[in-house]
């Protein structure tokens, strides 16, 4: 096992861990944002950037994804490092200046504000670091979404710009992006569940018993044919929202004989 | 020649014999001409001609046997098209098809020479019959380029007869893949791309490399604006690195090969394709070639033109049909690259050097250039130079003797400002550092770089500023978006430029620049982003003063940013034609009949069509 000193913190770590695992475990905060656990790291944002000791100089490279073979020594908060993470963190705000989490982390980092001026968009504050697209193809498996164009005018988007008959509605591009770019809204008139800005729209379950709306009847229905439990009782519990799932549970555990007699 | 029935050669023995029986009908052939079509020559019509020397050898019933035969690139550009006639050598430029006849029936038949066809130098007024007494030639050394203008690319059997794939018999049958690695290490090839990396080291990693799938590739993406190098060469000479890729793969223990060739270069995918197919036909790809126990073949892709598409994963991405984007390589390709597989990519120009270094062995080749940087090197000749062309030269001449004794100097009795070499990532050398020796090392302490061997000479006429801008919005335009601080901090360094060009330039915006430029440098994803300033970071230090003029006098020394000077009426120049005021959209010229005219500034729209009009260039640029 190498180990990875980290602004003097030494961390054990299995081969081909990160440069981040090595952090984590030694809880020094490095910023991410196009990095999850769940997907592979395409180190696209630059802003984990750390220096790693090479002897007689120091290269900057990125946490999430250097992998560590060797015994190595990393700085996270060198002058170096800083000024690197800050710069990127400075061209990302002047892209998606309107980005609550992107501003909270910018403060967090130390970076009040941006020097550059709004030169770029080629969709409203979104960075580009494409965890939306990993997901959708990698975990949900549909591959609604995808970059479109090269350079600046890069996007992500769904074939031809037009709303993707692949799209399932589940949310999961809206859950792993990390400025708040990607919403969902709820059509409660319609009955419809929208993926903004992709402007996809599926039906909404609704609740067998209340008729709050639940998730996509797509998304539902994918849910039944990937897991394996496939009894009646599922089925049937699948279709209520969550509230009225644990009033179902609850019932039946005050049914039970144990809790009869307390 | 009409090719003989190719039959699969069995054995180094069988090739040499086969070599020896071409040599002998080509020189049944007495009497030869030999026509350019390379691009530049076959823009200016040389197939044409190629086609009418055809037809005139056809018709002939003299009793000698003539050819015409197609030959790749000269280098002579700027002369083309280009025509050689044997015996003799004798070199004809910018030969029209008119001339075809007269070349022919005085030439051909008659051996004698048609002097207004031959080159005059311009300084001495002396003609020169041969190439090797045209002063552009004559400072060249060419190792890569020396098949190109004698073999016809499109015929194996002129290869072969040349003593082509020899070395490939020769390390089949006497070398071990050690062997081999350790020829090109003694020869200190480094990688002609533009990184300058040891080739025998990153063979040497490739072959100890766990895994027993392993990919060659060759990278033919050359994409620097004005570079030409490696089209020439798999167009003029596509066995050259077949038999180079083919050497390489047995050193590091490969079956298959790619090349990545630009769509745009529709020649060299042809006669790569029929070089290919050749090759197949005689045994030289495939199984078993030559009757040894190494395999090997090669296929053909083609790229859609991206840039970044030459860097090294960014081309694996797309040659395993993903979009063509890098990736860190923190893990290198010759571990994990095609597919995942060790994977050795080397560049055109540095494959073609591979036979060569073991026929004539690695201490030759060793002989040529400086310490560090060995053997020759193609250039791309262009800009402001009197010859632009395709020129080799030993590594360590200096960049005076390639634009002076080779490019001839700046045309129309110009200044020389600058040469940018190194392509889109490499900078601008100024007058004062002419006498670098060319070098890898030597042209990046200058700030510049090797590059893949563009160079672009510029003339007192060429703005830095605008050089600057030209190129940051070309990177700009090529890169790929994946990364934040190539695709913003290009973008924002491209703001910064274009208002410095517009006059709109601000006390610091030098600084600002130099800030994003070293943070491009260290957080970049690839090569691309991480050289993109060099153009500006160049000329800042050389040019400093005329960034200062653009922002602090809102003037451009060089003339050329629109707004930045104005344009008025020479008054001794002047002859009162009148031609300037009528067409002048903005009516801002005023003047009547023999007298001087002059500009109101406060009219004019600074549109040029005056300066573009005048038959007397009396209207100057201030």
């Amino acid at each position: 096992m190498p180990t990875v000193t980290i602004d003097g913190h030494k961390v054990r770590v299995k081969k081909n861990a990160t440069v981040l695992d090595a952090a984590r475990r030694a809880e020094i905060w490095i910023p991410t944002l196009c990095y999850h656990p769940s997907v592979l790291s395409e180190a696209s944002c630059r802003l984990c950037m750390v220096e790693l000791d090479r002897g007689d100089w120091r290269q900057l490279i990125t946490a999430c994804n250097y992998p560590v073979r060797r015994d190595i020594v990393v700085y996270a908060s060198s002058e170096g490092a800083e000024q690197a993470r800050r710069g990127v963190m400075e061209l990302l705000l002047a892209r998606a200046p309107e980005s609550e989490e992107l501003r909270a982390m910018a403060e967090r980092m130390g970076v009040e504000k941006t020097r550059y001026p709004k030169v770029t968009e080629s969709q409203r504050n979104c960075i580009l670091c494409g965890l939306c697209v990993q997901v959708c193809e990698h975990l949900i498996g549909q591959a609604a979404i995808g970059f479109a164009g090269r350079g600046v005018d890069k996007a992500v988007a769904a074939p031809f710009r037009q709303p993707s008959e692949d799209c399932i509605g589940c949310g999961a591009c809206a859950a792993v992006c990390p400025v708040g770019t990607i919403k969902v809204r709820v059509h409660k008139d319609q009955n419809e569940v929208e993926i903004s800005p992709f402007k996809s729209r599926s039906k909404l379950m609704l609740c067998h018993e209340c008729s709050a709306p639940v998730v996509s009847t797509e998304v539902a229905e994918k849910a039944l044919q990937k897991i394996e439990i496939n009894t009646e009782e599922f089925r049937e519990l699948i279709r209520l929202c969550p509230r009225c799932r644990m009033l179902r549970t609850a019932k039946q555990l005050a049914a039970m004989p144990a809790y009869e007699n307390g | 020649m009409t090719p003989p029935a190719l039959a699969k050669l069995a054995s180094p023995v069988d090739l040499e014999a086969l070599a020896q029986q071409f040599r002998g009908d080509s020189r049944k052939a007495s009497k030869c001409v030999r026509v350019c079509i390379g691009t530049g020559c076959t823009a200016k019509g040389s197939r044409k001609i190629y086609e009418l020397f055809c037809e005139a050898a056809e018709q002939c019933d003299a009793d000698v046997n003539i050819e015409a035969k197609c030959v790749g690139c000269h280098g002579f550009c700027e002369r083309g098209p280009v025509v050689v006639v044997e015996p003799g050598e004798i070199f004809y430029q910018q030969v029209e098809e008119p001339d075809v006849a007269e070349i022919f029936r005085e030439t051909v038949l008659g051996g004698r020479i048609v002097e207004r066809l031959l080159y005059e130098d311009p300084a001495t007024g002396k003609k020169a019959r041969e190439a090797a007494d045209i002063p552009f030639y004559s400072a060249q050394q060419r190792v890569v380029l020396s098949g190109n203008g004698r073999i016809d690319p499109t015929q194996i059997t002129d290869y072969i007869a040349d003593g082509g794939y020899s070395a490939l018999a020769k390390a089949l049958s006497s070398m071990t893949p050690e062997d081999v690695i350790s020829q090109v290490e003694l020869a200190g090839l480094r990688g002609r791309g533009g990184g300058g990396f040891p080739t025998a080291r990153k063979w040497q990693s490739c072959r100890e490399a766990k895994g027993s799938a392993k990919y060659v590739i060759c990278n033919g993406d050359e994409g620097d604006p004005g570079a030409f190098m490696d089209r020439s060469i798999m167009e003029g000479n596509p066995h050259s690195v077949i038999e180079g890729m083919l050497i390489g793969a047995y050193a590091i223990g490969s079956r298959q090969g790619y090349i990545y060739v630009r769509n745009e270069y529709p020649l060299a995918v042809e006669h790569l394709k029929a070089a290919i197919s050749q090759a197949s036909d005689m045994g030289l790809l495939g199984k078993n070639i030559l009757g040894s126990s190494f395999s090997f073949d090669i296929k053909i892709n083609r790229g859609g033109g991206a840039f970044v598409c030459g860097e090294s994963t960014a081309l694996m991405a797309s040659l395993e049909g993903r979009p063509g984007e890098p990736r860190a390589k923190y893990v290198h390709t010759v571990e994990s690259g095609f597919r995942g597989k060790p994977t050795n990519l080397n560049n055109v120009e540095t494959w073609a050097n591979v036979p060569q270094i073991i026929n004539r062995g690695g201490e030759w080749f060793a002989g040529i250039g400086t310490e560090k940087s060995k053997g020759t090197k193609v250039f791309s000749l262009v800009g402001n130079v009197v010859n632009t062309g395709l020129v080799e030269v030993p590594m360590g001449i200096t960049l005076r003797r390639i634009i002076e004794e080779i490019g001839g100097g700046v045309p129309d009795g110009k200044r020389f400002k600058a040469v940018q070499t190194g392509g889109p990532s490499g900078g601008c050398i100024p007058a004062e550092h002419l006498d670098v020796r060319v070098d890898f090392d030597e042209l990046t302490k200058l700030g510049s770089m090797m590059g893949s061997g563009g160079m672009i000479v510029m003339d007192e006429d060429t703005c830095m500023v605008r050089v600057a801008q030209y190129f940051t919005e070309f990177l700009q335009k090529e890169s790929c978006g994946k990364c934040t601080p190539c695709r913003e901090g290009l973008a924002q360094m491209l703001h910064i430029l274009n208002g410095i060009t517009k006059g709109d330039g601000e006390v610091g915006d030098i600084e600002e620049v130099g800030t994003l430029a070293q943070l491009l440098e260290g957080t970049a994803l690839c090569a691309l982003g991480k050289t993109a300033a060099n153009p500006i970071l160049s000329t800042i230090r050389y040019f400093r003063e005329e960034y200062d003029a653009h922002i602090l006098d809102r003037h451009c020394p060089a003339k050329e940013c629109r707004g930045l000077f104005h344009y008025e009426i020479d008054r001794e120049a002047c002859k009162a034609c009148g031609i300037c005021l009528k067409n002048c959209p903005a009516d801002a010229i005023a003047g009547e009949k023999k007298v001087p005219h002059i500009i109101y500034q406060g009219k004019c729209t600074l549109c040029g069509t005056c300066w573009d009009k005048c038959p007397f260039s009396a209207v100057i640029k201030v």
